[in-house]
């Protein structure tokens, strides 16, 4: 059997740790940032939190995955469940993108336009709103790719803990010896980062301030 | 506008679309772990299901180990699987282990229903625990049938041991405590796959196996009666969901019927078939159930 | 308020920003109606000067008063709302179409779409600039134009102070001429009280009605342009000599 025709006969299962990687991915990078975005809001505006937030952040993304997982197993309610672990995990590794670009995009605004803003008495939530997030936007999700795209690859790891997805379909093809469930895992996993990737980047382009 | 429209919709439709489970309502998953034994365990419920009633049943195999297995339960990622007594006692409920069969099982039945809400099914009716082999041709020779009867003729014997069996605490060290073994030179540790031929070929006199190991028959090994229980029961049988079972009352009877079905020498046989004489594992189930007039 | 109060009161300031005094004790008031330029070479504090009264910083000592206010005790919103700020490098929003940046503190204030429309078109013509250039986007405007729309924004929401920091100094000379003309006679219109820095004495003659002459963060000299021409003052006679002959004719007329 090909493994095309592996994939066509399997495709429920395909879909299935598809749709479990995605769930895995998606909630991560949402909590990113949730989190990721006002940090890096704030530490545009006081830069003296500028370097503990982004060594904190640096950190993380130096621990290797497979051992941050590791870590965090003894945890209490988010240890007892290894898909709650792995998004505990991916959040992690998705904050430096996010925070980091939020701070570049918005440091990276001309200052004369800030300056005039603030002379026209616009408040600093109404700056914020109307003027440097605008602006910074295509700076932010540029983050935002690289994070989903990390934690694409990154979640195919969290099968190893047992947080399914489809590093599932890997780890089991490697036990059977079996490349076409190898490959089931693995091209889905790429068509996915490369699809994020793309997708993503057109979103930046079209919000391009001009 | 648009684009951010468009960032909108795929937000939502990402978190909307995963969310949502691709529907169970007519399927059970079947998992198991990554080793010829519960392969073929997994697959006997597999095809017990299959035929006696109308659900499909999707195989998710070989995963890692017992920690993914009890993962993909809880997460309803699977809806069963082949487990041990004596495993779910120490790696899951992190339990000591007792000798008592019964009790043991009774133990893990009650635990896993009220934290897991999980259920077991009764036993298959093998014990695949540790076992202490020696060459069929010694036993007879001998005449010993268990491991007390082998300590006077330890100190002349060479052992040789998996890695595992040498690090655990109920392992080596336990065992030569709890019978006073003592061998003429300290035990060779060596993989797994070298031991049998090890002890065929005479380099070692005793190695630890598994009581299910299908090399046992094969090769014409003897497998010395733990007498004293020092080593844990590991019955296997079925791990379910008890949701699971709400929803497909008609499983439990399917499974229910492979209850003491498989002795300790029908699991060797079995393994031996698949791993020695390279059989297909479906194959191989299939003809077991049939035989024993479980399927047509 | 008697009409005939200062607009603008700088009462003995001082300023030291990251421990350098910019500025020192300088008292300066500005009447209703008038173009204070703010004459000086760089650091000389007139750009300071400018920001202690929108309160873009604020002073070590000493009080400024609007309209008879003091800043710090005034909501500084609401004192930037009523007071229009033109930069040098404009600020324009890149994200904003022409009218949007032009309408934005109307909009904020909460006008009435219509309202902000008739406001919008009334500021194109005034500032010189058609009505086509509502809907297009800064980066596809002259230098010149962006700065004609800088000046629109600031007026904007009719405030009754102007301050301007070196306006026309990014343009080239015939656009800031155009420009300086242009302005003149829209504040023989408008009548708005204007404070000017420059480091430009031709601009500062141009345009002000009296000229306040700084040097190291203090006030050396407050004059009008026919004074400053003849005066005695070394500072203010080495900016003649540098600016050159031909000053007089520069000088601005019929302001006040």
């Amino acid at each position: 059997m090909s493994v095309l025709q592996f994939f066509l006969q399997n495709r429920g299962q395909v879909l299935e740790l598809t749709l479990e990687h995605l769930w895995m991915v998606g909630l991560s990078t949402l909590f990113a940032t949730l989190i990721g975005i006002p940090l890096g809001i704030l530490i545009a505006h006081r830069p003296v939190y500028n370097k503990p937030v982004l060594a904190g952040a640096n950190i993380i993304q130096t621990i290797p995955s497979l051992a941050l997982f590791g870590f965090l197993l003894p945890l209490p309610w988010l240890g007892a469940r290894a898909d709650r672990l792995a998004i505990l995990a991916l959040t992690l590794y998705a904050l430096l993108p996010i925070i980091r670009n939020t701070y570049t995009g918005i440091r990276g605004i001309e200052p004369a336009v800030l300056e005039a803003g603030r002379g026209m008495g616009l408040t600093e939530s109404q700056l914020l709103r109307q003027v440097e997030l605008p602006l910074a936007l295509n700076v932010i999700l540029s983050g935002v790719r690289t994070a989903v795209v990390i934690s694409i690859g990154l979640a195919t790891i969290a099968a190893a803990i047992g947080a399914g997805g489809l590093g599932e379909f890997i780890f089991r093809g490697l036990a059977m010896v079996d490349n076409r469930v190898i490959l089931a895992g693995a091209i889905p996993a790429a068509l996915l980062a490369l699809l994020a990737d793309v997708g993503v980047g057109w979103l930046e382009r079209r919000l391009q301030p001009r | 506008m648009r684009a951010r429209l468009t960032l909108g919709a795929m937000v939502l439709l990402l978190t909307a679309g995963s969310s949502c489970s691709y529907s169970r309502t007519d399927r059970i998953v079947v998992g198991s772990k990554n080793f010829t034994e519960s392969l073929i365990l997994g697959e006997m419920m597999a095809q017990q299901i299959e035929a006696h009633t109308q659900l499909k049943v999707e195989r998710r195999f070989y995963l890692a180990g017992t920690y993914i297995c009890q993962q993909a339960m809880l997460a309803g990622r699977i809806d069963m699987y082949p487990e041990y007594t004596g495993t779910a006692l120490t790696a899951i409920l992190k339990q000591k282990a007792s000798s008592d069969e019964k009790a043991v099982f009774l133990e893990v039945k009650k635990e896993y229903e009220n934290r897991f809400h999980l259920t077991l099914g009764p036993p298959f009716g093998f014990n695949d625990t540790f076992a202490m082999e020696i060459r069929g041709e010694d036993a007879r020779r001998f005449n010993i049938r268990t491991l007390s009867q082998a300590i006077p003729y330890a100190a002349k014997w060479r052992a040789g041991f998996g890695y595992e069996f040498m690090e655990r605490p109920d392992g080596y060290r336990g065992l030569a405590a709890a019978y006073g073994l003592h061998f003429a030179e300290p035990p060779r540790v060596m993989d797994l796959g070298l031991l049998a031929r090890a002890l065929h070929e005479h380099q070692i006199d005793l190695a630890a196996g598994n009581t299910t190991d299908g090399l046992i028959p094969a090769m014409d090994f003897f497998v010395l009666a733990d007498d004293r229980h020092y080593f844990p029961p590991y019955q296997a049988m079925a791990v379910i969901r008890q949701e699971t079972l709400l929803l497909h009352p008609e499983a439990g009877p399917a499974l229910d019927a492979l209850a003491g079905q498989i002795s300790d020498t029908d699991m060797q046989g079995l393994n031996y078939e698949v791993d020695g004489h390279h059989r297909d594992p479906v194959q191989v189930v299939r003809e077991f159930l049939r035989n024993r007039k479980l399927i047509p | 308020m008697e009409e005939s109060a200062p607009v603008i009161e700088i009462c003995d300031v001082s300023c030291s920003v990251g421990g350098n005094d910019v500025l020192r004790g300088l008292t300066l008031q500005v009447e209703r109606g008038e173009i204070m330029v703010l004459l000086g070479r760089s650091g000389s504090g007139k750009t300071t000067t400018l920001k202690l009264i929108n309160r873009l910083v604020s002073p070590t000592s000493g009080e400024i008063r609007v309209h008879g206010v003091p800043t710090s005790q005034s909501d500084v919103i609401q004192l930037r709302r009523g007071i229009g700020y033109v930069i040098q490098d404009v600020g324009l929003f890149p994200h904003f179409t022409i009218e949007k940046n032009i309408g934005l503190v109307p909009r904020i204030e909460g006008w009435p779409a219509k309202r902000i429309g008739e406001r919008v078109q009334e500021l194109l013509k005034l500032v010189g600039l058609s009505q086509d250039i509502g809907p297009r986007y800064p980066h596809q405007l002259s230098g010149g134009q962006r700065q004609r729309v800088g000046v629109a924004r600031a007026l904007a929401a009719d405030p009754e102070i102007l301050l301007m920091d070196e306006p026309f100094g990014a343009l080239d000379p015939l656009t800031r001429d155009e420009l300086q003309k242009e302005f003149l006679s829209l504040q023989r219109k408008l009548r708005k009280t204007v404070v000017f820095v420059t480091h430009d004495l031709r601009e500062a003659m141009r345009l002000g009605s009296r000229i306040a002459l700084m040097e190291a963060g203090k006030l050396v000299t407050v004059l009008t342009p026919g004074e400053f021409v003849q005066s005695e003052d070394p500072l203010a006679s080495a900016y003649v000599r540098a600016f050159g002959d031909g000053l007089l004719s520069s000088v601005n007329r019929g302001t006040s």
